[in-house]
């Protein structure tokens, strides 16, 4: 059966992906955060997962308002970088996994949750940068992934208590999937910021710094927040945050917090990351 | 229909209302993610904004560049945002706008950069 080998929690702010692609990196004011990855892409090359699942949202690239799916799967064998509007950024495809994706769809459908299945669709930063930040630039991923979208920008976005869920039954199904491939689980976004409204330009770092411990040691009080807390306590965009849950959800209980790595700001917003591992 | 009614202060939730409401604003901006839209975005804005039937309370809050009229009449930044990739400003300057600051002050009162 297949392996699931950590989880990462990870930011995906699209100036990251921006300050890549202008050679930025070392510039004051990113250096100490791109630091900060060395290590999980020192720990991911070790792992050399064969899959990777990325939790994400939308941001009006692949889905506009026309229809909002609540949770989207990818089931393609191809993804490319969506042009957000800044033009095509020199990223290669990125290769998908129809079997697993699918087995994963009938598994969520048997268990009651209703996704949009996705055969042909960009994917946008939320899953870009994440992968950049953790694989870096080759020419080509060295996994496949299978993309999971989450609706954090219309509102009724899904509970925390539902990202949970999912997480609890990607797990099931990762360890029930005959292949002996190797899993790493990707929650992403966050984590405190807010676009808009009078409060613009919010960064909570304290609450982020909790929260980097927290979805390690005391997951369940980030799972029993409402909606409104995430808002309040994160930023109207940092609500993302509940997409870290799916991934916390496909863990055991307890875990090692392998890496963690806060850097506030990233562009208008609070930046990092944790690498989870199970204790066996 | 029930006004939004936001429980948290200063912070605009994406509701019905306001999805209904911004729903063409959001449409017309999000189309720019298109090269030939924003081509005809540069070309003609006004022509290109009528396409989408905005009223002349929302074309002129996009024409003006007002970030703040455009979120007050239901735009949402993650649409809204690409207006941003035909003028090239940096989002930290709508920012600044959506907190009615000066974009030096924002930056470091806000954001907490040395400025
Ligand atoms: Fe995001």
């Amino acid at each position: 059966m297949a392996k699931l080998i950590g989880g990462v929690g990870t930011s995906h702010v699209p100036s990251i992906g921006a300050a890549m692609d202008r050679g930025a990196t070392q510039d004051k004011d990113w250096k100490p955060f791109f630091d900060g990855y060395i290590p999980a892409k020192k720990w991911m090359a070790d792992k050399n997962p064969d899959i990777a699942v990325v939790i994400f949202n939308d941001h009006g690239n692949s889905f506009f308002l026309d229809r909002v799916p609540t949770f989207a799967v990818g089931v393609a064998e191809n993804y490319k970088p969506v042009d957000e509007g800044w033009g095509p950024r020199n990223l290669p495809d990125f290769k998908g996994d129809a079997d697993f994706s699918w087995y994963f769809v009938d598994k969520l459908v048997e268990n009651h949750f209703d996704p949009l299945v996705c055969s042909e669709i960009e994917v946008d930063h939320g899953l870009q940068v994440p992968m950049e930040l953790l694989f870096g630039h080759p020419d080509n991923w060295p996994v496949k992934v299978l993309p999971i979208w989450v609706n954090t920008v219309q509102y009724p976005i899904p509970t925390p208590q539902r990202c949970w869920d999912m997480g609890v039954l990607l797990r099931k199904v990762i360890e029930s999937y005959p292949s002996d491939e190797t899993v790493v689980v990707m929650g992403t976004g966050g984590l405190s910021h807010q676009l808009q409204g009078s409060r613009a330009g919010y960064i909570n770092r304290k609450a982020d710094l909790a929260y980097l411990d927290g979805i390690a040691a005391d997951p369940e009080k980030y799972r029993n927040m409402s909606r409104e807390d995430y808002v309040e306590t994160f930023g109207s965009e940092g609500a993302e945050l509940i997409m870290w849950l799916v991934m916390r959800g496909c863990m055991d209980k307890d875990v090692k917090l392998i890496h963690k790595h806060y850097h506030a700001p990233a562009s208008m917003t609070g930046a990092g990351m944790v690498i989870l591992e199970n204790k066996d | 229909m029930a006004d939004t009614q936001d429980t948290i202060p200063v912070t605009p939730l994406f509701d019905r209302p306001r999805a209904l409401r911004g729903y063409k604003m959001n449409k017309m901006a999000n189309g720019l993610g298109n090269p030939a839209n924003r081509e005809a975005f540069v070309a003609d804005e006004a022509a290109y904004i009528d396409r989408y039937g905005l009223s002349d309370e929302e074309k002129t809050a996009v024409m003006q560049r007002d970030w703040h009229e455009m979120v007050r009449l239901g735009g949402n930044l993650f649409f809204i945002l690409k207006i941003t990739a035909v003028d090239f400003i940096p989002i930290t300057q709508v920012g600044a706008a959506q907190a009615s600051m000066d974009h030096d002050d924002f930056l470091r009162d806000r954001l907490g950069k040395n400025i």
